[in-house]
């Protein structure tokens, strides 16, 4: 039952990473793209730029969902590969312990350093 | 009774990289794995170096490790993160269809010569792949004068 | 015509009691027109080296048995003409996935085990019905078409031998018997889909399945299996949130009440020669 709904949730988290991820890549790279939907960001990777979206409410959001949702499905997917690869009781306990232990670190770490420029 | 020792015949990891002459699906599958690897190791770089340049380290640093990034492996690096994204999302799409029984067709009573559900769905994987290979393509031109 | 011409076979052979690893051997063989893998390898048990160990029944491919690795792609050989083939020399290997007895002989013990475990009967709350039954389960064709298609599985094992899962993960229970799980649960008379989910909703049963299709591709009576995996899923996806009309399985055809009524002609008999015969 469980697994079912693991499943589903790796579906749906991919289906919206899918459209997050390319505006990040979008917003980050393709400097023309933007500017024919009507934005204007110069140099997005710079520390200015950066810092500006950082302050912004709504970027933040973006960003925390957007690192809550991929930090799930990778870990999702890193999961099956190795209980295919290593099948056996003992891995899915272990595993279980590191994946709670490496997803939430991540997140905290990334929660604390959007939150650490937030109110700089 | 003489007693034998059977042997282990397992294909392994090797079958991700050469299974045998199957159709183009069976490598989208091990290539959907790949990509997928390609970019979690990506994501934890990412991730890593982001939190530690922008959240510890501060502005000065965090300009030195972009312009440290400029230099054309990374941007052929860059690139290759996109190809496997726009893959990977796109044939995740398509399995996000069909893994729900949707997009497949019906059972049909088998009647030779057989063709299974996933060739009669043949057109819909190529054109997905067509679209795959026409955004990397685009974007390609993009990094190649130069990017941004 | 019947040209004849010079195949030659490289066969895996493998010896439990040397234990020493498997090595190819080389045989020539004279394929005319139509000539099978199957009677390949039987002229060169015949004809060349009676050691070699192949499994082997109905020749016609129906009771699975002689499936193996032919050129790089799971078949059965009976069912394989050397002339479609298109080459010239021909190697012949043990399935995959499974563990080798001796040559070309595989242990699929694992196939029938896992198979078992998914509950491929017909499980019903009329229990006495089921011990005893006195009439048939009513059931219209449309309810038919949806699982006649992998009811044709001859339990072969060369979608096992295919899929990339089992070929990595060994406690995956392999798409021959998630597709007859859904046989079964896809049934209209069968009511026992909660019975089996509990062993198929796992990462090591419906869910390690990542529609690759080589399962399909290897099949030889066009089973589907992939298709059937991923019907299961849906069936379990919308049972767990509780969407979709839920199916009742289907009613016992009740007793006939009366005699059809005679047809309004008279009865009547043959007569040769003025006399009834």
């Amino acid at each position: 039952m469980r697994d079912t709904y693991l499943w589903l949730l790796q579906l749906v988290t991919g289906a919206i990473i899918a459209v997050f991820l390319a505006v990040h890549m979008v917003m980050m790279h393709l400097d023309n793209i933007v500017g024919f939907f009507g934005g204007h960001i110069s140099e997005p990777s710079s520390w200015s730029s950066m810092i500006d979206r950082a302050k912004e409410g709504w970027w933040l959001t973006f960003y925390i969902i957007f690192l809550a949702l991929v930090l799930y499905h990778a870990i999702y997917g890193l999961r099956g590969i190795v209980l295919e690869v290593i099948p056996s009781g003992r891995t899915e306990r272990v595993m279980t312990g590191m994946i709670w232990a490496v997803g939430l670190g991540a997140f905290a770490l990334g929660v604390y350093a959007s939150a650490h420029l937030f109110t700089r | 009774m003489r007693v034998g020792s059977p042997r282990e015949n397992y294909l392994g990891l090797r079958g991700w990289v050469w299974a045998g002459r199957y159709d183009i699906e069976r490598y989208l599958y091990s290539l959907h794995r790949i990509t997928g690897l390609g970019l979690v190791l990506y994501l934890f770089m990412h991730l890593t170096v982001m939190a530690i340049v922008r959240g510890i380290l501060g502005e000065g640093s965090y300009d030195d490790v972009i312009d440290f990034f400029e230099h054309p492996v990374f941007k052929v690096g860059e690139y290759a993160v996109f190809a496997a994204f726009v893959y990977h999302g796109l044939n995740g799409l398509r399995l996000i269809f069909q893994e729900l029984g949707f997009l497949l067709g019906k059972p049909k009573p088998p009647i030779y010569p057989f063709r299974d559900s996933l060739r009669r769905r043949r057109p819909l994987t190529l054109g997905m792949m067509g679209f795959v290979v026409v955004l990397a393509a685009f974007v390609l031109t993009d990094f190649a004068k130069g990017g941004p | 015509m019947d040209t004849v011409k010079q195949i030659r076979f490289r066969i895996q052979r493998y010896n439990p009691e040397d234990g020493a690893a498997p090595r190819l051997a080389e045989f020539v063989v004279p394929a005319p027109r139509g000539m099978t893998v199957l009677d390949g390898l039987f002229y060169i048990r015949d004809n060349l080296d009676s050691t070699l160990a192949v499994r082997s029944s109905c020749r016609m491919a129906i009771c699975g048995s002689c499936a193996m690795l032919i050129n790089d792609f799971p078949h059965l050989a009976c069912h394989t003409q050397i002339a479609e083939l298109e080459a010239d020399t021909i190697e012949v290997r043990p399935l995959p996935n499974f563990t080798i007895i001796k040559d070309l002989v595989v242990d699929l013990t694992p196939l029938f085990e896992k198979h078992t475990t998914t509950k491929p009967y017909f499980i019903r709350s009329e229990v006495e019905e089921m011990e005893n039954p006195t009439a048939e389960f009513l059931q219209t064709p449309e309810d038919l078409d949806a699982y006649l298609q992998f009811s044709y599985c001859i339990k072969c094992g060369l979608c096992m031998a295919a899929c990339p899962t089992v070929a990595t993960d060994r406690l995956f229970l392999g798409p021959q018997a998630l597709a007859q799980c859904y046989r079964y649960c896809g049934d209209s008379r069968d009511d026992g889909a909660n019975e089996r989910f509990p062993t198929v909703d796992r990462e090591h049963g419906m869910w390690g399945c990542h529609l690759a299709g080589a399962c399909s591709e290897a099949c030889p009576k066009g089973v589907d299996p992939a298709l059937a995996i991923q019907l299961l899923k849906r069936l379990r996806v919308s049972r767990a949130l509780g969407l979709g009309r839920k199916r009742r399985p289907t009613p016992l055809a009740s007793p006939p009440t009366a005699r059809q009524p005679k047809l309004p002609v008279p009865e009547f008999t043959v007569k040769v020669n003025g006399k009834p015969s």
